[in-house]
């Protein structure tokens, strides 16, 4: 049967109601073929997701009655403190680690990709190896590493004459060390997907550049980067993702503390729902977390690639 | 590892959410045990009751050999491993009940408790509860009231127990051990001071003790962490005061009570002044401060004896010794609590009658605490274990200190105090970080106090 005339029969009887349902039937094979996928996506998408936005306007423990609270709990989310410091959290982590991050990154893909590199596969196996690395073990060793009185890192340092760095027991440092692992474990990561968008680059137009007497440095700044600019923004837009809904790293690594320094938006759902049971609340959380990270997401792929057209 | 998409990590937590309260319905405190819960016990708190003039007596337990049933346990290492000192005794006594027990890290435990009551389903017949904990699952309605079967056993138990074991009047767990504060010392090094014990009767005292140790043996005095303190030293030591979080109302008083304040900045000058050390409690160094001798003192509960003699400090055997806390004021009690635990029944449990065998067994019979006593150092809440010969007996790792008759004194004293509630966690979970920021010299012990007190106000609508 030819597609055309399937075309115009489905159209000749669609004003019709019942038309519609002996179409459907007509054609149940196919759906019934593609809906494994629409059932699980309802059970484990869309029922969550519903049911999520119930509780968030429900005060509940889980137990017992749920209380309707209308928008209480995301009157009282505004002038929470911990949840908007959180917030903060993530937008100063986000600046420790995700620039110094994406730069090697570009730096490394770009060794990678060279033409004089041996052993390339190798190099580029050994710099994804962190990220397939589990963040469990990775932590618990960067905890041994930093750890103030017998860690290996303010032992080495100790050699040097250095006093001892608070590593995971300042509000600063904390970052820091938390971004030294996020960095560990994304890097090559990002180096990956640098290594792609170098691929898409014509070597001419390095060679051209060269040509015309530019140095290598030079073709990187120049040719390159730009050129790279799409993948670039694409990387840091999985970073900004990625820190605010950060859990493994700062949970093993420092427990959100001190004093909540390195505590993140979803660590914050993730304690609020089982550590203090308020499920309503941290559904409410949840929701206002994922509407400022699109909306920061949005702002910052407008903000880059404004421009671009010209 | 943690999503990177948005829209994955929405999806987790909505999932997260969504599977920990798949069944909402659940069992409300309302709720009256079915007579098929009552057993033996309940007839003898029929006779308690009917004659309250009388002097009320233990209630004796007639094992009903012919129960059957396989229970399943929770709790942790230490707690499963005292639970098991009885075993003989109860396979005797009942068997046809076979025990099954799940050991799990406390966390892990309350997790799985969490999930499974939200879920309806998955809960053990008994799990072990620390007070901490209690009041949050009797909240919940996660727990069976087995106030008929408790309440002979009421004038038998620490009194300040059943704050947490109770809700409206109605009852949900047996009270197992206690946890009576003392001040843990080193003999050998107050002797190297020149420091007697004896002479410290007030924290007053007590500080110049540790600028005396610090001077003349360079030691700490205590171990307590700025960056990672949990709040356990302060509320300690509040506690003492009959202090809490909240009052008898349920309104917070962190930021009401001047006392609270003068505690947290007593704390401070221990920081301050080097004499204590910043080490995390239940870490590796926290540990190794005890076994080498790299500390003075430790104020803690009963239990710890059992944690130091076993695996923390077992080669410093006889150079521990213990006196009772020194006092703020002249008015002040001697003692505080930390800690503590009971044994709860699940309300999905479909063996109550022996689930509750299990825990009058272990719980209120005196043998069965002293034997939990004498071998792992749970101090028992039964109150009928006191006149034992055991509790004169000294105790060679404190070097020879009958540091069981001091606890069962200091339990006797402990002040009620609006501490462990059913919004326990929380609070504590909100202080702890306002600490932190305090001993990290981010704000004054005023403001750590009020930035707390207004989190809880906030987060958990108390007065």
């Amino acid at each position: 049967m030819s597609a055309p005339s399937m075309r115009e029969r489905s159209v000749a009887i669609r004003p019709r109601r019942v038309g519609s349902l002996s179409r459907l039937w007509r054609h149940r094979w196919p759906f019934v073929f593609i809906s494994p996928f629409f059932v699980l996506f309802a059970i484990f998408f869309i029922y969550p997701l519903l049911f999520s936005l119930w509780l968030s306007v429900q005060r509940t423990k889980g137990l017992g009655q749920a209380q309707f609270v209308g928008l209480g709990n995301y009157e009282l989310l505004f002038r929470d403190p911990i949840f908007w410091g959180s917030m903060a959290n993530a937008v100063i982590l986000f600046f420790i680690y995700v620039p110094v991050m994406t730069a090697l990154a570009v730096v490394l893909a770009s060794v990678l990709n060279a033409g004089f590199l041996r052993l390339q596969g190798m190099w580029r196996a050994l710099i994804f190896l962190p990220h397939i690395t589990s963040m469990v073990a990775a932590g618990y060793t960067f905890r041994l590493l930093l750890d103030r009185d017998g860690g290996y890192v303010n032992t080495a340092l100790s050699w040097f004459g250095v006093s001892p760095v608070p590593w995971l027991d300042d509000i600063w440092w904390a970052r820091v060390s938390l971004g030294l692992l996020m960095i560990w474990a994304w890097l090559g990561y990002n180096t990956v997907i640098m290594l792609a968008g170098l691929q898409t680059i014509p070597r001419e137009l390095v060679e051209a550049a060269k040509v015309d007497g530019a140095g290598r440095r030079q073709a990187f700044l120049h040719i390159t980067v730009p050129l790279l600019r799409p993948v670039i923004v694409f990387a840091v837009t999985l970073s900004i993702i990625g820190t605010f809904a950060m859990f493994a790293e700062p949970f093993v690594l420092t427990r959100g503390g001190p004093a909540r320094a390195t505590e993140t938006p979803v660590m914050q759902i993730f304690s609020t729902t089982f550590e203090q049971l308020k499920y309503g609340y941290a559904a409410a959380m949840a929701f206002v977390y994922f509407a400022i990270v699109v909306v920061i997401t949005i702002l910052q792929f407008r903000f880059v690639t404004r421009g671009d057209d010209g | 590892m943690s999503g990177v998409r948005p829209l994955i990590a929405v999806v987790m937590a909505a999932l997260l959410i969504v599977g920990a309260c798949g069944g909402t319905p659940g069992p409300t405190a309302d709720d009256t045990p079915s007579p098929a819960q009552s057993g033996s016990a309940s007839s003898e708190a029929g006779t308690a009751s009917s004659s309250p003039s009388a002097v009320p007596t233990l209630p004796a337990i007639s094992p009903d050999p012919n129960l059957s049933a396989k229970l399943v346990i929770w709790g942790w290492e230490s707690a499963i491993k005292t639970l098991k000192e009885v075993e003989p005794d109860f396979s005797k006594a009942y068997p046809n009940i076979t025990v099954e027990y799940v050991v799990q890290p406390p966390a892990d435990t309350y997790r799985n408790i969490q999930l499974a009551v939200s879920a309806g389903s998955g809960a053990p017949d008994i799990s072990v509860i620390e007070d901490s904990h209690l009041a949050q699952f009797v909240g919940l309605g996660a727990l069976s009231d087995i106030t008929d079967q408790v309440t002979p056993y009421i004038p038998f138990m620490n009194a300040y127990k059943w704050q947490a074991a109770q809700l409206d009047g109605r009852a949900y767990a047996l009270p197992w051990d206690s946890g009576p504060v003392a001040v843990y010392y080193r003999r050998d090094v107050f002797e190297q001071a020149g420091v007697d014990p004896g002479t410290i009767q007030t924290w007053e005292d007590f500080y110049q003790a540790a600028k005396t140790i610090k001077a003349k043996t360079g030691l700490p005095m205590w171990q307590n962490s700025k960056a990672r303190n949990n709040g356990r030293l302060f509320e300690k030591l509040i506690w003492q005061r009959g202090l809490g979080y909240v009052d008898p109302a349920g309104a917070v008083i962190l930021d009401k009570d001047p006392r609270q304040v003068e505690v947290l900045q007593y704390i401070d000058k221990f920081w301050k002044e080097g004499l204590a050390l910043d080490n995390e409690e239940w870490t590796d160094p926290w540990y190794a401060a005890f076994a080498e001798g790299k500390v003075a003192t430790e104020v803690t509960a009963a239990w710890m004896g059992a944690f130091l003699k076993g695996w923390i400090a077992p080669d410093t055997a006889g150079t521990w010794g213990v006196f009772k806390l020194p006092r703020w004021q002249p008015t002040d009690a001697q003692a505080s609590n930390d800690g503590g635990s009971q044994l709860a029944i699940f309300e999905q449990s479909k063996q109550q009658e022996a689930a509750w065998a299990y825990i009058q067994f272990h719980l209120g019979r005196p043998e069965s605490q002293l034997l939990m006593y004498q071998k792992q150092d749970f101090f028992p809440s039964l109150e009928a274990t006191y006149k034992d010969p055991f509790f004169a007996e000294p105790d060679p790792y404190f070097g020879g200190d009958e540091v069981r008759t001091l606890f069962a004194e200091v339990v006797a004293e402990i002040p009620s105090a609006g501490m462990y509630t059913t919004d326990y966690q929380e609070m504590n979970a909100l202080l702890a970080p306002e600490i932190q920021k305090f001993a990290l010299g981010q704000q004054t012990a005023q403001e750590a106090l009020a930035n707390a007190a207004k989190l809880i106000r906030d987060q958990t609508q108390r007065p």
